[in-house]
């Protein structure tokens, strides 16, 4: 029964797609259960997958029409869930789920919503089938679905002046992308006569290298980074999630970048087994660093919160690039972790950042402010997102960014090149921009003085509000267990990563890849030090305990003078914000101020990276072939 | 952890609570006696910080109508709380009750609570002093973040490279190195090192000429303007103490390795050299300079004191 749930799920979604078209168009509430329906049964058949994949460490393969290998040759598609498909694809059924939930009301102002509801369900079934598959051309056929559902819900809101430019560059560059991966798939299978990931696992380790192989390579791994929207193909992620409906941003955030991640750690760490190079760690952790970089100080740039949180996207992926890029348990498992928190953080924010408005109808940075009044809880699981993706502790994205930071460093000192410790410092001063770029959002979003025209904003509906708190919850719970989050979900997840032969086992037989490849490769080092502490429940313990001791201590000491109450009717002077003078001359700092003292200081280098993101998808094709042109020659140079 | 009943003297007594909030009033308090002293006056007793602290504690709490409540009140407490625990993890007179709990990373990390929690309080305030102040604050933590986080790889490579001939992040392994290799500040590579450290101390607490982000004298103590009575004494004794907890890792990283045999003698002489280096760091600065503009508290801390920390950094990754 087990290894039908994984085919199942998909199937679901890709059905319940024609069903809503079928019986959706005119009524709403059949709509309404069928997309929720399923998007919460991938869900629940994840969740139960959990206890035999992560647990017993089963390792389910799946044969479409029952056809088996035969002699050794796998010839139908098959599906192969180890602890890293699984991984991914609990982060994409919790997205599909809270996504759908929101958009319930969310989207409940738009007209055609059957339209986007079979949108969404392809978008999501295609996501999960990507991560679930085990054979490359199904991949490629995946990838192809998502990239033109993600294309067309970019475009959904047509009617404004974004969308249809965010699609038309989406589709140029994400058909570049698709094709490029077609081609190396095709390079592939004229090679190995196998589209079979395992087998292609195996082969090549028998194979070795060679110019075709090579060629493939390269182009395997831009077709996946475009996916992932690193450097230099992100500009078409931060117009796509800008102008795409928020519930639909928030899906791509979450989940359509975290396939191009999927891909690129199957690509490099079962696929081809290159990650052992130095000169493969060293190319993946350059494209991440400066994915992190040029992301965040970008973000520093926006006016626009839904735009800001897409640079932050793409700069949170190259955390997860550099760290997988490392090369070592230590480092996977910080990628692993932060691609988890990335996918419940930038989810939640996004959210936010619909809600916003839903209630304000702007995200314009300079238009809004001192919602916080008019919104508490949005505003409170915006600080809660705001502190996690800054990491600070006790919340998740702390502990990923901990993780990575050590693993960064310690790859330093192991190898003894000094470029990651560069790189250990770039994360942490990209972290502190986040930091700076989100406190920016917050204080010209939910503090600060509020416009009159937003006097009679309300809290965004409860059921808007649900997602975001599970998410919120989700978010201080992978906070503060990680270590039982991490035995959970990271460990198996990274030993599936570095254990091929299981993988290749699994699906072709055992003792099948031990043919190809010698026990010695085949055992990579798992076992992961820590070179620090951090524990934050005991953390946690002791700010209680310090809370309560204070909570006393000022309970012991309060007089009766000082606490006087006020209702907000009467208007006193005391009361009122202090502007020394005339209230006139003074204004809020805008949005786009905020930080003068660095943005003077680096204003050649914002100007430059400002003149880059030029808009016109020309320079943006460019780009995409000049990346592809960077892989391809070093497959060349490096790989053979 | 298994409860002892010493953890809870520990949280609430020494090094915890009391004695934090005692040391920090007593540094601010010599603070302005000194300089006082510097700028030819007599200067309020050693004690004045404490009979404010006092004061304001007693005086109306007003919230402004702009401001949501929970949060304006909630951001002193945190970030006082905060700093609590950061002082709690950070090995003084050779204790350190809760040493497993956390490390360099972690420490920096906390230590940025207490200035986010200055920056959503006076954002929430809704005062455009604040904004301008919160804005300032956010680029001074950008500013000695870059230099604070070299100076913490160069320590962690230094002291890991001699224990397991990698790295380290634990305090713990740091201050072994240190009783096994004598005072980190002892070999001549960490020195840029340490004087860079010296320089963020400033930064890092915001006093002049690094307070900017305050700068009563332009922009009405920007974060802290709409502040008053018990959330704005909660602020000043944050700002005290982070004047101990500074100076106290300080002594952590560089000056550990030594011990007198006695606890309380180990104390006393630690929270002397607190007090030096608060002398060095913060009074004389403040006596000397006047309050740097934005752009160039930005340009010194990347350019002059990132510069300091890199050459150790090399330096110690060439083996020196």
């Amino acid at each position: 029964m087990m290894q039908h749930f994984p085919v199942l799920a998909v199937m679901t979604l890709f059905l319940a797609s024609f069903l809503v078209v079928l019986f959706g168009s005119r009524n709403k509430v059949a709509r309404g259960v069928i997309a929720m329906t399923a998007s919460t049964v991938p869900l629940v058949l994840m969740i139960c997958l959990i206890k035999p994949v992560m647990i017993d460490g089963q390792i389910i393969s799946y044969w479409m029409g029952n056809w088996e290998p035969v002699s050794g040759w796998a010839i139908g598609i098959g599906y192969e869930i180890d602890a890293l498909s699984l991984f991914f694809g609990l982060i994409v059924a919790l997205t599909i789920f809270l996504s759908c939930f929101y958009s319930l009301k969310y989207m409940s102002r738009d007209d055609t919503l059957e339209k986007y509801y079979v949108l969404f369900l392809m978008l999501s079934g295609a996501v999960l089938g990507l991560v679930l598959t085990g054979d490359l051309f199904n991949m490629f056929i995946m990838i192809e679905i998502l990239t033109f559902a993600a294309v067309a819900l970019t475009a959904f809101r047509n009617n404004e002046d974004g969308p249809l430019e965010a699609a038309f560059k989406y589709l140029v560059i994400g058909s570049i992308g698709s094709s490029l991966t077609l081609t190396g798939v095709i390079l592939l299978y004229e090679q190995l006569h196998t589209l079979n990931m395992a087998q292609i696992g195996a082969l090549l380790q028998k194979t070795g290298m060679n110019p075709t192989t090579a060629f493939a390579f390269g182009l395997l791994l831009t077709g996946f980074s475009i996916k992932a929207f690193i450097v230099p193909v992100h500009p078409v992620a931060a117009d796509a999630y800008t102008s795409a409906p928020t519930s639909a941003s928030m899906a791509m955030a979450s989940m359509v970048n975290k396939t191009g991640v999927y891909g690129i750690i199957r690509l490099l760490y079962i696929i081809f087994m290159t990650m052992g190079l130095s000169s493969v760690q060293n190319l993946i952790v350059t494209i991440g660093t400066i994915t992190m970089f040029l992301g965040v100080t970008m973000a520093l740039n926006q006016h626009d919160f839904k735009r800001l949180l897409a640079f932050h996207s793409i700069s949170q992926i190259g955390y997860v690039i550099t760290a997988i890029g490392l090369g070592t348990a230590l480092g996977l498992s910080g990628g692993l972790y932060h691609a988890m928190n990335h996918t419940l953080f930038k989810g939640m924010l996004f959210l936010c950042a619909g809600a916003v408005l839903y209630a304000a109808g702007t995200t314009n940075l300079d238009k809004l402010g001192g919602l916080a009044k008019k919104m508490p809880q949005t505003c409170i699981i915006f600080l809660i997102g705001a502190f996690s993706i800054s990491g600070l502790p006790p919340f998740n994205g702390f502990v990923s960014k901990w993780l990575i930071y050590q693993a960064t460093y310690e790859k330093a000192a192991q190898s003894g090149n000094f470029g990651f410790a560069i790189v250990t410092v770039i994360e942490v001063v990209v972290s502190v921009m986040t930091l700076a770029s989100f406190i920016k959002v917050s204080q010209s979003v939910f503090f600060g003085e509020l416009p009159p025209e937003l006097e009679n904003v309300k809290e965004a509906p409860l059921s808007m509000r649900i997602p975001m708190w599970i998410m919120a919850v989700l978010c201080i719970i992978t906070g503060v267990l990680p270590g039982q989050v991490y035995s959970l979900l990271i460990q198996p997840a990274v030993n599936a990563v570095l254990s091929p032969v299981k993988y290749i086992n699994a699906m072709m037989g055992s003792g099948y890849a031990e043919q190809f490849i010698s026990a010695a490769d085949a055992a990579p080092d798992k076992s992961v030090v820590l070179a620090g502490y951090w524990q934050p429940i005991n953390w946690l313990i002791l700010f209680v305990v310090l809370l309560a001791a204070f909570t006393i201590v000022a309970l012991l000491g309060k007089n009766s003078r000082g606490a006087q109450s006020h209702s907000a009717e009467v208007t006193d002077g005391k009361y009122a914000t202090f502007y020394s003078g005339e209230k006139s001359e003074y204004s809020m700092v805008g949005g786009s101020d905020m930080f003068w003292g660095l943005k003077y200081n680096l204003r050649h280098y914002f100007g430059f990276i400002g003149e880059m993101h030029s808009g016109v998808v020309n320079d943006y094709a460019l780009w995409a072939v000049l990346i592809a042109a960077v892989y391809l020659v070093f497959s060349f140079v490096c790989l053979l | 952890m298994t409860f002892n009943p010493m953890y809870l003297f520990y949280i609430l007594v020494f090094p915890g609570f009391l004695f934090t909030s005692f040391a920090g009033l007593l540094l601010a308090g010599i603070d302005r006696k000194v300089l006082a002293h510097m700028q030819k006056r007599i200067g309020p007793p050693i004690t004045q910080p404490f009979y404010d602290f006092m004061k304001l504690m007693g005086k109306e709490t007003i919230v402004p109508d702009a401001a949501p409540k929970a949060v304006f009140l909630g951001a002193p407490v945190i970030g006082l709380i905060s700093l609590f625990v950061t002082a709690l993890l950070i090995p003084f007179a050779g204790l350190t009750p809760f040493y497993g709990i956390a490390d360099i990373i972690v420490l920096i990390y906390l230590l940025t609570i207490p200035a986010v929690a200055i920056i959503i309080g006076g954002a929430a305030s809704g005062s455009p002093f604040s904004g301008v102040g919160i804005s300032r604050e956010m680029v001074t933590i950008v500013s000695y973040e870059l230099p604070l986080i070299l100076v913490l790889l160069t320590v962690g490579k230094k002291a890991g490279m001699a224990l397991t001939g990698g790295m380290t992040f634990s305090l713990i392994d740091i201050s072994a190195y240190q009783a096994q290799n004598g005072m980190m500040i002892t070999h001549w590579a960490m020195i840029p090192a340490a004087i860079a450290f010296l320089l963020i101390i400033p930064g890092e607490v915001g006093t002049q000429p690094f307070d900017v982000a305050e700068a009563e004298t332009e922009i009405c103590e920007g974060t802290m303007a709409e502040y008053s009575g018990a959330p704005l004494a909660l602020f000043e004794l944050s700002h005290s103490i982070k004047m101990f907890i500074m100076t106290a890792l300080f002594t952590a990283l560089f000056l550990q390795g030594w011990t007198t045999g006695i606890v309380a003698l180990d104390a006393v002489i630690d929270l002397a050299i607190c007090i030096l280096l608060t002398i060095i760091t913060m009074t004389l600065p403040h006596a000397s300079a006047a309050r740097l503009k934005v752009e160039w508290l930005f340009r010194f801390y990347w350019q002059i004191v990132a510069g300091l920390a890199l050459i150790s950094l090399i330096l110690v990754w060439l083996g020196l």
